[in-house]
């Protein structure tokens, strides 16, 4: 999730007249958390759903809804204006088909706030943006820009000068040599044409998805910024816009509008949408009883307007919270306006019978026996390696089950028996007395339409003196006292196990499982200095009571 | 009170009682015992109060490099006066015989009046018999001295010199008998044991401490009124992400963060209604392309919501409290914080009662039994809950907040494609993090590490 570092003096200035104190306490209850803390700045980590919270100046408007100091929803002003027009050709219906945008002039931009600008593009980048895929940003200086714009493609031989460049680059140039055009130049895929936005002197302003020219940079100097957001999703950019507009409003800026026409563009609308939930619905499931007075204070602090028409309570919506889906989401509104710190925790008494599972039951009988008879429980991780798994004990490792892009090379392989691993932890163990015996139960994983679950059981059993009969009478007793079965066991050759001193284990004639003196090259490849001799056996299928 | 003893303490009590007072080396020629049994035998009768050791330290004195080269050859400032008794000689003649030495010897015998120079020549004045230091040397050469058998003011000449004297200090022990061990009968009662004396540790064989937490977490849950479910660990992408509403292009579905399982995939993942009104909720909602295809994606589990959003989609109770203990999976780095497998509770509440405050009022009475009374709510976001929220409880150890479990009642975007239609209460959380301030662990992967010392030595109840 993003984090954001805010400058208290900043944020004390945009909020009002609140304390540092107060400041630090309010974050988390407006869904914040706070990762780490000193005199001047306070970092927090924010939720994907709530892009505008990407700059100070999203948090301060949510702040000063808490703390009272300003409530209600936040209106943009745009001012109608016909000198700003961008013309889209249909060549690019096909590539990234929208553009939008919004001028905002008037502003100031000091070191600070060009800061919060790029760290506000960047997240929404990353998060509604998808990484460019679905929308992207491009802020840019109007004052280096001739209206009115075209957005059209062009070939991946077009050249300009890319911002951060001080010489002209062709598109390929840019994507194979830039390091925006490395880790987004892919998002174009092979296609000879590139999306392009073009000013009427056919000065380059910016290629979306992966930069801006030069020309347009935006310094502290800059006082007027064109805005323009493209995307493969027309709604989706709109979305952008409207945090991106509504941040620049709060910075100071007047907004006026720009005129989008051609290949099924439209202007930005950017408005407000009305939804209504019931209050019935807000006091049951928030267990409160509130009046729709109540509700309506609530809702402003959450920076939402709303009336009440009956019990009805109509909320208008601002077009950068579109988080909010339906009238559940009006309901959290109106929670984090009451006030989580607010909420008296309750207990109804319950109206059922509560039941441990059987298999839990069972398996919990056979960790007992397994006690008994003087074993220690080990645990170890369902995703395992090959390493363990397979070479370390010599298994065929033709049907694994392995996961994609493992960060950890220890776990990469579902573990299809669990023995392996304990053989493992004896050798991470051979400076701890003997005898060393452990036991495991879990699930173990097979390939079958797509995948079956299973759950074993393992038994380790190492010293000096370890051998067939011990581990036998183990399984023998385990099962009689666990499950009241018998059991056969008959020879078998298995590669994890010696020649001669392994056998399958027999329930109702079919073999459930393994037992044996373990082979000495694997104890050799461990280098543990005993005999090892163990069992694993299946339970689910005959053994465990169908659950 | 009569006492048992060991035949070691036996043996040197009876040793002592002839020769009272011991080094422990007389005490193993007279007692014939090693020297390990004389240090323990030592040992336990000075717990019993019955011996005495009195540890006195002395020094002994030898010679360094420099004092044997003049043992061997005398001193610098002897050998100098030596060089002149037969007439005066010039200075770079004696530079050259006596080499480094010649600069000391010099100093010494001028300051002593020993010797005249002029110009260029070194004349003897007179010679003593006896220099200072010369005894001492002569006494320390011939055999290591302890420090009190020496002259002081002489041996303080050769102190002063470097790498002349070396001097060691070493301990000495002197064993005697107690006055009441003196008149001790130490034959003992017949077929008497040492009942005092340590025994060899055994290991109790015993759950795992992991599982240990889980069953008492299992436990508080039924207690509430709660049945346990299970499910699969490998689930397919619909159940894990698209029934819970989140967007196939959304980060959590990536293969940096969920373990996608190689070339498989599910077959059937749901009803056809299912599928089609889950999707239908994503088109709506999430405008874009749902694809069938990504939802078949096998993945390990990365929460156990899967296991109870099938579960209602299936049963669609009006009234339930179910609950769910299992292993989940995250694609992280392994570290002192980070599995990427863990144990998860994940609990549910169907009813009408299901409401924001009950739901903490859950959280509280369950942290209540687990022992921790201070915690606080604060909001949070999941794509699947709403309104959300997380715990936030205080480790008094620690002295810090830290975040358990989180909660929320699940969207209706999840509840109504599947049918189901009264509200639900939802929450869950990793079971290692409680374990972890029960055990007063700070590396939760000492869980899995199975290091019998650690599994061997961990008190039940804590």
């Amino acid at each position: 999730m993003p984090v954001i570092t805010l400058d208290y003096s900043r944020l004390q200035k945009l909020v009002g007249k609140v304390s540092k104190k107060q400041i630090s306490e309010s974050l988390p209850f407006l869904g914040l958390d706070v990762e780490s803390e000193d005199e001047k700045c306070i970092r927090v980590e924010y939720s994907p759903n709530r892009p505008d919270y990407s700059t100070d100046f999203g948090i301060a408007l949510g702040l000063q809804g808490l703390f009272g100091i300003k409530t209600g929803g936040i209106k943009l002003k745009i001012k109608k204006s016909t000198q700003y027009k961008i013309n889209v050709t249909p060549s690019i219906s096909k590539i990234r088909p929208y553009v939008t945008g919004i001028i905002a002039k008037n502003g100031k931009i000091n070191g600070d706030i060009l800061e919060q600008l790029i760290q506000m593009q960047e997240d929404l980048h990353m998060g509604i943006g998808r990484k460019r895929k679905k929308s992207s940003i491009g802020i840019h200086d109007l004052n280096k820009i001739s209206f009115p714009l075209l957005y059209t493609t062009t070939t991946r031989n077009h050249k300009f000068i890319p911002l951060n460049s001080e010489k002209e680059l062709s598109i390929s140039e840019i994507i194979s040599d830039t390091e925006t055009g490395k880790d987004y130049g892919n998002l174009l895929g092979q296609s000879s044409q590139v999306p392009i936005i073009i000013d009427s002197n056919k000065k380059t302003v910016s290629f979306p998805p992966i930069i801006n020219a030069a020309i347009t940079t935006v310094t502290t100097k800059t006082k007027n910024l064109f805005v323009e957001v493209t995307g493969i999703n027309k709604d989706d950019a709109e979305d952008m816009l409207s945090v991106v507009a509504t941040i620049l409003q709060s910075a100071g800026f007047t907004l006026e509008n720009i005129q989008i026409s051609g290949a099924k563009n439209s202007s930005p609308k950017l408005q407000e949408k009305k939804m209504s939930v019931d209050s019935s619905l807000i006091n049951q499931t928030l267990g409160l009883n509130l009046n729709t007075s109540k509700i309506i204070a609530s809702l402003k602090k959450s920076r939402l307007d709303a009336v009440s028409i009956g019990k009805n309570i109509v909320c208008t919506i601002p077009a950068y919270r579109f988080d909010i889906f339906g009238p559940m989401d009006l309901v959290e509104e109106v929670a984090l306006g009451y006030g989580i710190q607010n909420f008296e925790p309750t207990i109804s008494p319950s109206q059922t019978i509560g039941q441990t599972n059987t298999l839990s039951l069972q398996l919990k009988s056979l960790d007992q026996t397994m006690i008994g008879l003087g074993f220690l429980e080990a645990l170890n991780s369902s995703l395992s390696s090959k390493r363990v798994l397979y070479d370390m004990t010599n298994r065929d490792s033709k049907k694994i089950i392995s996961v994609l892009d493992s960060k950890s090379q220890e776990h990469t392989i579902l573990r299809d028996c669990i023995f392996p691993g304990l053989i493992e932890n004896l050798s991470r163990n051979i400076h701890e007395s003997y005898p060393q015996k452990i036991f495991e139960t879990g699930s173990i994983f097979n390939l079958d339409n797509p995948i079956s679950e299973k759950t074993n059981l393992a038994v380790i059993s190492a010293h000096k003196d370890a051998n067939f009969t011990e581990i036998k009478s183990v399984l023998q007793t385990a099962l009689k006292i666990g499950f009241g079965i018998q059991i056969e066991t008959k020879t078998a050759i298995n590669p994890s196990f010696k020649n001669g001193h392994c056998a399958n284990i027999i329930f109702n004639k079919n073999i459930v499982g393994i037992i044996g003196e373990i082979d000495s090259k694997i104890i050799d490849n461990y280098k543990i200095r005993v005999p090892v001799v163990g069992f694993e056996i299946s339970l689910s299928d005959s053994i465990l009571k169908s659950i | 009170m009569s006492q048992v003893f060991h035949d070691i303490e036996k043996k040197i009590i009876n040793s002592l009682k002839k020769n009272p007072i011991q080094t422990p080396e007389t005490l193993e020629k007279s007692t014939q015992l090693l020297p390990d049994q004389i240090r323990r035998g030592i040992e336990w009768l000075k717990l019993k109060n019955l011996a005495i050791v009195d540890e006195s330290k002395s020094s002994t004195l030898s010679l360094g490099k420099n004092g044997v080269d003049s043992f061997e050859k005398g001193l610098p400032e002897r050998r100098l006066l030596n060089l002149l008794t037969n007439g005066p000689r010039k200075l770079s003649d004696l530079q050259k015989e006596l080499g480094f030495v010649f600069g000391p010897a010099m100093g010494l015998s001028r300051k002593n009046n020993w010797i005249e120079t002029s110009t260029d020549e070194i004349i003897l004045k007179t010679i003593p018999s006896i220099l200072p230091g010369e005894k001492t040397l002569q006494q320390i050469g011939s055999g290591n001295l302890s420090k009190d058998q020496i002259d002081k003011i002489d041996l303080s000449e050769l102190l002063k010199r470097p790498d002349f004297i070396l001097e060691n200090i070493m301990t000495s022990k002197k064993i005697s008998l107690t006055d009441s061990a003196k008149s001790m009968d130490v034959s003992n009662i017949s077929g008497a044991i040492d009942v005092e004396a340590n025994v060899p540790e055994l290991f109790v064989a015993r759950t795992h401490p992991l599982k240990d937490t889980i069953d008492e977490i299992r436990e508080i849950f039924v207690t509430l009124g709660f049945s346990e479910i299970f499910g699969n660990m490998t689930q397919s992408s619909f159940w894990n992400f698209d029934a819970l509403f989140t967007p196939q292009d959304h980060p959590a579905r990536e293969l940096q963060d969920t373990f996608f399982l190689d070339g498989v995939s599910a077959k059937k993942i749901g009803t056809a209604e299912q599928i089609r009104k889950v999707s239908d909720s994503h088109k709506k909602n999430w405008r874009y392309q749902w694809d069938i295809n990504e939802a078949r994606k096998m993945v390990l589990r990365t929460h156990t919501t899967c296991v109870t959003i099938k579960h209602l989609a299936e049963k669609k109770p009006d009234e339930a409290r179910i609950f769910s203990l299992g292993r989940v999976f995250r694609n992280e780095k392994v570290s002192y914080k980070h599995l990427v497998e863990f144990n998860q509770i994940e609990g549910i509440v169907v009813g009408k009662d299901a409401n924001l405050r009950n739901l903490m009022g859950i959280q509280r009475e369950f942290y209540k039994r687990i022992g921790i009374t201070k915690i606080k709510f604060w909001p949070t976001f999941f794509p699947y809950t709403e309104p959300s929220l997380q715990t936030m409880v205080y480790n008094e150890k620690l002295g810090k907040w830290i975040e358990l479990f989180g909660m929320g009642i699940f969207r209706p975007e999840v509840t109504k494609p599947l049918g189901i239609t009264k509200p639900v209460l939802a929450w869950g959380g990793g079971i290692e993090r409680i374990a972890m301030l029960k055990y007063g662990l700070t590396d939760v992967r000492e869980f899995y590490n199975n290091d019998l010392g650690w599994l061997r030595s961990n008190t039940k109840c804590q």
